[in-house]
């Protein structure tokens, strides 16, 4: 048995699949798309039960990679029966997703979910109309106390029958239905979807294409907005027959503070701030805990070993590569995951999404670029992969040039490990200034010439809640092993190579070569270019290889402070890493792919090269 | 009738006296038609021998009543021709007020009647069509204030923002501004959701106020 649970975003609908799989879930990206799908099982009466979560959709007919996705899963016709969650305070919204999931004609279960919100905002309701209407069986929940989550398997189980409800169109539409099921035999659904543009009968197509002109010289509205109009109707009768005795309970709203410029900007700067501040600090010290334990317990004993050489430089490469690794994913890259989900998961995002809107605007794109630009403080990998939620690809183009430069956790490290240990704090807060200065200006730059247009924000700003706990801690987790799952293989072939140049001398050979050049550009000595290049890999590397080649871990004692400064700076902004250049290539191609690397490694060394000239 | 390009000196002067002022200047009038300036002066100086302006202070023009009168018919021809071609047909604002200006020369004044009567008669369902008697007579969701409640009159556009419909803002339906800040991102309330857009979104609605 397999179903399907779908629904709006933020409507509870990952809790409830989480109530109902537990742990062990599987994510796989559905064939074809880059958007994941999460699966899990859960048994009932011995039966193996198949869950699939799909992401969550306003409408069945947009264009969004979500929304293409939900169809193309409901087309296939291989599910059960779909769950369909419903949000109970905003239900007419909701009601109409169901709507169109009905018109599928698979067996569903609705899910009335957050009946404890509504009777707290003294919204009563009756389930009969929804069952009478739509003919299917409704399941009241509220699943933030788990109540009644054990009803949905059996009401799924026992869904046999498709919903037969019919949308009473408009009778324009209603006709064009009845000639084109005359003319091609389709169905009621299969008409619809023709004149709305989807389906793979080319023929019916081109004749519903005809129609629909037609019915829209004469109405001087679009088909699809008819149709939009009279679903949103049916709906709306629907949520006034189900919703029984609105008492309306005014509660504080949070928005009256959030979105207003003041309070609302001051705020979203002082979050911002302060989780760089938090992640610096708490990341520092837990880094400082874990690369010690790993020093003492792990490196040393190994050390003493006394292997033959080669084989020491190679485990002694190994280690310090999972040493760099966990060093920086646990403290850095968990933290920043779990701060950015509760941002998310408590509907703050969109909220900054707003606010922004207008900063975003002068940098070319729109307020929900804010999202990655947050994203990527955490790692650029993912941050890269969310930029698919702008519309053009104007506006990708920018983001993926912004995302990249933005100091991710591992950059975070540079500069926390370089500037903050050996120059100072003030230093390392002034390296951030100079980044999110030059993003500034490649962001007005950028929004100046790059081609295309201009699209704005359409974003609902999901209720405000308290995060779930357990579902922030499980996205931070599958966010930082998508992260581990990239970044440590890399990590672990760099550091090898990294040690096997050194142990034949290859590396000195390169030195040599390279340093008059980065002496004279940069005022760095030959090995910090070898450390840059190694930051390709993964930035963090670059600290350690620093560390490494200049012999110890001291480095305020071999390198001026003016030195460590440029090598950060430089090093935040030379070329994106591996991995990041690996998902730029899959968004947004190797021409774009190209134009940032060269970019930013340019950036880079003019940026060093002049700090170098004014300030040394 | 008189040559098209002299019924484009006469509306183009109307518009820059309408913009206040008493007259035009030679060079305001090139400007706006896009011409050099001595091909609007030789222009100018038989519209003058003609009778449909008259000398102003300088090198400055206004328009007598006869020439007064015939601008005024062709800019009312501009303004039906434009409306019907952007709200029936959905043309683009400028490209629309480009077909007009040809239009308009040779379009009759029957024509004209009916096609204003048309649209007149065309409004079926209320409040479906923007209303466009003057050119700017319509409210675009970006000029409401906070706390406004208004009926979604029409979208400009339709095919471009699918998620509008998606989440509930339609022709017909009633939206009210929750929020606006001072750069016009706006948050509108419909169906009991709150939903962000941006100002050049806002701008593409065009709504009317609705009763309360």
């Amino acid at each position: 048995m397999r179903f399907a649970l779908i629904g709006n975003p933020s409507v509870g609908k990952s809790l409830i699949f989480n109530q109902l799989t537990g742990l062990g879930v599987e994510v796989s990206n559905y064939p074809g798309t880059t958007v994941e799908l999460q699966r899990g099982n859960t048994c009932f009466q011995r039966e193996m039960v198949e869950l699939v979560d799909l992401p969550g959709v306003y409408s069945l007919e947009g264009s969004s990679d979500e929304e293409d996705l939900v169809r193309r899963f409901l087309e296939q016709q291989d599910t059960d029966a779909v769950i369909v969650v419903v949000n109970v305070t905003r239900l007419e919204r909701n009601l109409y997703l169901l709507l169109q999931v009905a018109e599928y004609g698979l067996p569903m279960v609705v899910v009335l979910n957050m009946a404890d919100e509504a009777a707290k905002q003294g919204i009563e309701i009756d389930p009969d109309p929804i069952r009478d209407i739509l003919g299917v069986e409704v399941v009241q929940t509220a699943a933030s106390q788990g109540k009644n989550i054990d009803r949905i398997i059996p009401a799924a189980l026992a869904a046999s029958q498709p919903s037969m409800v019919e949308i009473p169109y408009d009778h324009h539409v209603e006709a064009a239905v009845r000639s084109l099921g005359k003319m091609f035999g389709a169905d009621r659904k299969e008409s619809v979807r023709a004149l709305l543009g989807f389906g793979d009968n080319p023929e019916l197509l081109e004749a519903a294409r005809t129609i629909a002109d037609e019915i829209e010289s004469r109405h001087r509205m679009t088909v699809a907005q008819i149709i939009a109009a009279n679903r949103h109707n049916f709906a709306h009768r629907i949520a006034d027959l189900t919703v029984k005795g609105e008492t309306l309970l005014r509660q504080t709203d949070p928005d009256s503070i959030l979105t207003r410029l003041i309070p609302g900007m001051p705020i979203l700067l002082g979050i911002l701030v302060g989780m760089l501040l938090f992640v610096f600090v708490a990341g520092s010290f837990l880094e400082g805990l874990i690369v010690e334990f790993f020093n003492v317990f792990v490196l040393q004993p190994f050390l003493a070993l006394g292997l033959p050489p080669l084989v020491e430089e190679l485990g002694r490469s190994i280690l310090l590569a999972l040493q760099a690794g966990l060093g920086i994913a646990f403290p850095y890259v968990l933290l920043f995951y779990v701060i950015i989900s509760v941002l998310e998961d408590s509907g703050y995002m969109t909220r900054a999404a707003f606010l922004a809107d207008n900063a975003m605007h002068r940098v070319g794109m729109h307020g929900g670029a804010v999202i990655p630009l947050t994203l990527a403080f955490g790692c650029n990998v993912p941050a890269i992969m969310s930029i698919r939620l702008l519309h053009s690809r104007r506006e990708r183009i920018i983001a993926s040039f912004l995302v990249t430069m933005v100091p991710c956790s591992a950059r975070t490290v540079i500069i926390a490990g370089i500037v903050g240990s050996f120059v100072g704090i003030g230093a390392a807060f002034s390296v951030y200034a100079v980044v999110f200065g030059l993003i500034l200006i490649t962001g007005l730059v950028l929004s100046r010439v790059a081609p295309g247009e201009r699209f704005g924000m359409i974003m609902e700003m999901v209720p405000l809640r308290w995060p779930d706990p357990k579902l922030v801690l499980k996205k931070a987790w599958s966010r930082l092993s998508e992260f581990l799952f990239i970044a440590m293989p890399l990590l672990l072939a760099g550091s090898v190579v990294l040690g096997l140049l050194e142990f034949f001398g290859i590396m000195a050979l390169f030195e040599a070569i390279v340093e008059p050049y980065t002496m004279a550009l940069l005022g760095l000595p030959g090995y910090s270019a070898t450390a840059l290049t190694f930051g390709v890999l993964r930035k963090e590397m670059a600290f350690e290889t620093l560390a490494i080649l200049a012999g110890t871990a001291d480095l305020g004692a071999v390198l001026s402070s003016l030195q460590l400064y440029i090598f950060a700076v430089v090093t935040v902004l030379f070329v994106p890493c591996l991995a990041t250049l690996t998902v730029l290539l899959r968004e947004v191609g190797s021409r774009i792919t190209l134009a940032i690397t060269l970019y930013t490694v340019a950036l880079g060394l003019l940026i060093g090269g002049l700090m170098f000239r004014i300030l040394g | 009738m008189l040559p098209s390009t002299f019924e484009d000196y006469l509306e183009a002067i109307l518009t820059i006296t309408e913009n206040g002022g008493q007259s035009a200047t030679s060079q305001e009038i090139a400007a706006a038609l896009g011409t050099g300036r001595e091909i609007a002066e030789t222009t100018i100086a038989s519209l003058v021998e003609e009778g449909y302006l008259e000398r102003a202070t300088g090198d400055a023009v206004r328009l007598t009543e006869k020439g007064s009168s015939v601008a005024s018919v062709v800019a009312r021809k501009h303004r039906v021709l434009q409306c019907f071609l952007t709200e029936m047909l959905g043309v683009d604002a400028d490209a629309a007020s480009k077909e007009a200006c040809t239009l308009e020369h040779d379009i009759s004044d029957e024509t004209i009647e009916r096609l204003s009567s048309y649209m007149d008669g065309a409004q079926s369902p209320p409040g479906r069509m923007g209303r466009c008697r003057g050119r700017d007579a319509s409210t675009l969701l970006l000029d409401c204030k906070e706390g406004d409640t208004v009926r979604v009159a029409m979208m400009r556009g339709p095919r471009r923002h699918r998620r509008l419909l998606d989440l509930g803002i339609f022709p017909g339906e009633i939206v009210q501004i929750r929020r606006k800040l001072p750069n016009n991102s706006v948050v509108v309330r419909v169906k009991g959701c709150d939903i962000a857009i941006s100002p050049e979104i806002a701008a593409s609605i065009i709504v009317e106020s609705c009763p309360p």
